[in-house]
């Protein structure tokens, strides 16, 4: 791309790249990585439409903002205490205000057994050799610039690591407050999750509004979870109604893992998440839950790609979605079964309602398969509530919007089934219901 | 349809090593031979020159040349597409003859030369016979001139016209002008613009206000002269009430080198009318290496434009080396309905990206897509499909259901469905599973003495069940052939 035709976002992150004193700065391998990202960012730009991962977002509309690099005065901002505390998460908690650390309001003391916890700007002072494979990654594919931008100018973000056979018995908890400042900031964290050996650990990834902004805030995270581990991830994400959310994870399930994901998308204006996992050790299982309800004129798109590439593995996904007003919803779930993924088993399914004639949704749940030993399915739907629940419900003197309310909570509810912590899946209830439309 | 991933039985592992199936697995393409009849072809490569010649061989009328070089001069600007799940070699176009043309133009079909009828023969066609015994009219086009059309009276009586391209363009031409790239315009797709700048001919269908065509109408596309593409561009009109059934059958005599087949093919539906067009298309397919065969690239669409019309799309893809074809249907008509039934199986180094494409318009329209693929070998067969329901398609419906049936280790078997929704009223579901043939079912056919290909046929036949019935009896039972022929060697 010439200089004529950069955008004012490429601008203003350049700009950025230019102001910023990163943590880590001074490591070669780390110059050197953020470097090489940050020409690739400038020289592609942002993917436009006919780049096929982004076929159901323009970013057109982003591509003229500016946002100014960080927040100078994110470690004084006040925080309501009641925003960043979660029914049944009671574990050591990191709080992050506009992508800056604040000790203040995080629980780091007496972090239980075999729990390694602490923010990537402090673990980068250290030894930060442990984190050099992880942060030398190069992101190659078309649709990949809030990867590069994200790897070009992230300096903080969370590093966790279990020790092997170690159990947490806690929820850990990761806050990420978008906070109201001068103007619309862009913020940008990495995270790095690793589970030894037969550990286990339940996490909860919070995304919270304090104040009404239109930041941009970009995230990458990498979880490994080794031999025999589990993890439980949870994630609300409840961001300010004018921000811009793009989430990229990519997670790796060796030999017998287990991973657990649950979602709930609410906030947020333009709301992107990346969700590309490998089960690469034999017998390795993966669930997958997911809702989003939108109204006014939100956008999410969720992204999600599993691959199966070794014997026995499983994966099982549901997803539901709730497009209002004049929103639109984005699906795409693809599963790649591998040459020699024999025995492997995937489900998906991606239901939708649509409640408004200005809404949209869009789903395409893709199947690879290259493989002949395996079981593979998929449904998709879009419509509405069904008239005859509705019927039985109105029969029985229930009002219209009530009986709606209540069928359209039932329909996302489901999801949160396999959820196994009680307090955390009633707040999530709660939540969910309170974004319906017709509450 | 679930699987069972214990090992294969041993008695399966011993015919693995049968001679028998080692035969079968060599066999040759059976439809494979070249007959030599003297050609009279314009010389390889494209220009504004070739097109020029091309049409005052066909003896068009000034409107049309023009209309092909439009076409000519936006598939210049085109870049080839390459989103399909497609490995496809590099196409010399200017390497291709695009005209060839029997020499000695036959009068009436006992002018034919016989050795061109042998041909038909051979493929257990011949024309005339089978034409009487199954009712059907043949328009057969060898190589790209029309050569033999028979039951053109009867069907002359009902008012109904159908003829080859050229005789169309000559004798209708208000009917061509107006239809022609109507549905599928002249930069829709680079194949399709490649098409509409060369195409050589055709078959052009017109049924009449009210109409219900007498007879099933048929066409043979073969594809002879070697460094022939083959272009063909097909219409169908349907009036008011019209109601026409069409097959489209091919098979390919065996070549080394890929052929280039990009055809077009337009249907208009007028208010209540309905088409119901099936293809059976046995292409050659290349050898066990995935040398030579047909690149088997085609536009196909059609255009409910009246309320409560019907297109309903049939087909049985068992050959060419690339197949990359989505015949769709725009249901623009109030309450008009889109069906689409598909049988693709893929051998060898074959490679299908096929699917279809329903775009709701109007109110109260539905959809249905039944999609059943099969690959073996080293294949690659994807389905690739989009069901879009604008905001105005008030209570539209769509029903999808594809599966794909895996047999052997290293081939793939892709589902791409795209559905996108902005009318709240509309209800879309799609359902897909992939899974291998059930050893279940193989032993229990196994145990009742049935042996392991004709197992494999037996279930395969099965799982294709609902596409078939849909095709025109004589159709059904050349399709079940088809496949059988098609999954030979398969299995072990």
């Amino acid at each position: 791309m010439s200089e004529a035709q950069r955008t004012p976002f490429v601008e203003s992150l350049l700009e950025a790249a230019a102001q910023a004193q990163l943590p880590g700065s001074g490591i070669g391998w780390l110059d050197a990585a953020r470097r090489e990202n940050l020409d690739a960012f400038v020289a592609a730009g942002l993917p436009d439409t006919r780049v096929e991962a982004w076929k159901y977002t323009a970013l057109r509309a982003l591509g003229q903002r500016r946002f100014a690099p960080g927040d100078a005065q994110a470690t004084t901002r006040a925080v309501d205490a009641a925003a960043i505390t979660l029914p049944g998460v009671d574990g050591p908690a990191l709080v992050f205000v506009n992508g800056v650390f604040r000790a203040d309001l995080s629980r780091v003391d007496a972090l239980p057994a075999g729990l390694s916890l602490q923010p990537l700007s402090q673990a980068l002072q250290g030894d930060a050799e442990p984190l050099r494979f992880a942060l030398s990654r190069h992101y190659r594919e078309g649709g990949d610039a809030f990867a590069r931008l994200n790897a070009a100018l992230s300096g903080d973000g969370v590093v966790l690591r279990v020790a092997p056979h170690a159990t947490v018995a806690q929820t850990v908890h990761l806050v990420f407050v978008g906070a109201a400042a001068e103007g619309d900031l862009a913020w940008h964290m990495r995270h790095i999750v690793e589970l030894g050996e037969g550990a286990e650990l339940s996490l909860v990834e919070h995304h919270v509004a304090s104040g009404e902004q239109q930041h941009l805030g970009t995230q990458v995270t990498d979880i490994a979870l080794r031999k025999g581990a589990r993890l439980r991830w949870v994630t609300l994400q409840d961001a300010s109604a004018g921000s811009t959310l793009v989430r990229h994870d990519s997670m790796q399930l060796d030999e017998d893992a287990q991973a657990a994901s649950h979602v709930l998308e609410l906030g947020g204006a333009l709301v992107r998440h990346d969700l590309h996992a490998t089960l690469a050790g034999d017998r390795s299982r993966l669930e997958t839950r997911g809702v989003f309800v939108l109204n006014g004129r939100q956008h999410v798109d969720t992204q999600m790609a599993i691959r199966h590439q070794a014997l026995g593995t499983a994966s099982d996904s549901v997803w539901r979605g709730v497009a209002d007003q004049r929103s639109r919803g984005v699906f795409r779930g693809a599963i790649v079964v591998a040459q020699g993924a024999d025995g492997s088993d995937a489900s998906l399914s991606s239901k939708n309602l649509l409640l408004s004639g200005q809404a949209e949704i869009d789903t395409k749940p893709e199947l690879e398969i290259y493989a002949d030993e395996v079981k593979a399915a998929h449904g998709a739907t879009v419509g509405q509530l069904d008239e005859r629940s509705l019927f039985y419900l109105r029969s029985r003197g229930i009002p219209l919007a009530e009986a709606r309310a209540m069928l359209t909570a039932a329909f996302c509810r489901a999801v949160f089934a396999s959820l196994d912590n009680d307090a955390l899946r009633e707040h999530l209830d709660h939540q969910l219901m309170a974004h319906l439309p017709s509450a | 349809m679930t699987t069972e991933t214990t090992d294969r039985s041993d008695t399966s592992a011993t015919l693995r090593d049968n001679a028998e199936v080692a035969a079968a697995l060599g066999r040759r393409y059976e439809a494979g031979f070249v007959t030599d009849i003297e050609t009279d072809s314009l010389p390889p490569g494209l220009s504004e020159d070739i097109i020029r010649q091309l049409s005052a061989l066909k003896q068009e009328p000034e409107w049309m040349t023009e209309w092909r070089l439009k076409a000519y001069r936006h598939w210049l600007t085109m870049p080839e597409p390459h989103w399909a799940k497609l490995n496809i070699g590099a196409i010399d176009f200017q390497a291709i003859s695009y005209y060839a043309s029997p020499k000695n133009k036959p009068k009436s079909l006992d002018e034919v030369d016989p050795k061109l009828l042998e041909t038909y023969d051979k493929l257990g066609v011949p024309l005339h016979e089978r034409a009487k015994l199954a009712g059907v009219a043949v328009d057969a086009v060898f190589d790209s001139v029309s050569v033999g059309t028979t039951f053109r009276k009867e069907l002359a009586e009902a008012g109904v016209i159908f003829c080859s391209m050229s005789e169309a363009i000559r004798e209708h031409p208000e009917l061509v002008q107006k239809y022609l790239g109507s549905v599928v315009p002249t930069g829709d797709n680079y194949f399709a613009a490649l098409n509409s700048a060369v195409f050589s001919d055709g078959s052009f269908v017109f049924i009449p206000r009210g109409v219900r065509c007498p007879m099933e109408l048929s066409t043979y596309f073969r594809i002879n002269a070697g460094h022939t593409g083959q272009f063909e561009r097909t219409l169908i009109i349907a009036e008011e009430g019209a109601y026409v059934s069409y097959l489209e059958g091919c098979t390919a005599p065996m070549r080394d080198e890929n052929q280039l087949h990009a055809a077009v093919v337009e249907l208009v539906a007028l208010e209540k009318a309905q088409i119901k067009y099936s293809t059976v298309q046995n292409w050659y397919p290349g050898d066990e290496n995935g040398v030579g065969g047909i690149y088997n690239f085609v536009t196909k669409r059609g255009d409910c434009r009246g309320d409560d019309s019907k297109i309903s799309w049939t087909q049985v893809e068992t050959g060419s080396a690339i197949t990359w074809k989505y015949p769709s249907c725009v249901l623009r008509g109030d309450r008009s309905v889109g069906e689409f039934y598909s049988v693709a199986l893929t051998h060898h180094r074959q490679q299908a990206d096929t699917g279809t494409k329903m775009i709701h318009l109007g109110k109260g329209t539905k959809s249905k897509i039944v999609s059943k693929g099969i690959s073996a070998g080293r294949s690659s067969n994807s389905y690739r499909g989009l069901v879009k329901v604008e905001k105005g398609a008030e209570g539209a419906r769509n029903y999808t259901q594809c599966d794909s049936l895996l047999i052997g280790k290293k081939c793939g078997a892709h589902t791409f469905p795209y559905m996108e929704v902005k009318n709240p009223t509309a209800i879309v579901e799609h359902e897909a599973t992939t899974s291998k043939i059930s050893d279940d079912q193989l032993f229990y056919c196994r145990s009742r003495g049935i042996g392991e290909e004709d197992a494999v046929s037996m279930i395969v036949d099965g799982f294709c069940k609902q596409v078939f019935r849909e095709l025109p009896m004589e159709f059904a039972v050349e399709a079940k052939k088809l496949l059988e022929v098609s999954l030979e060697g398969a299995v072990g």
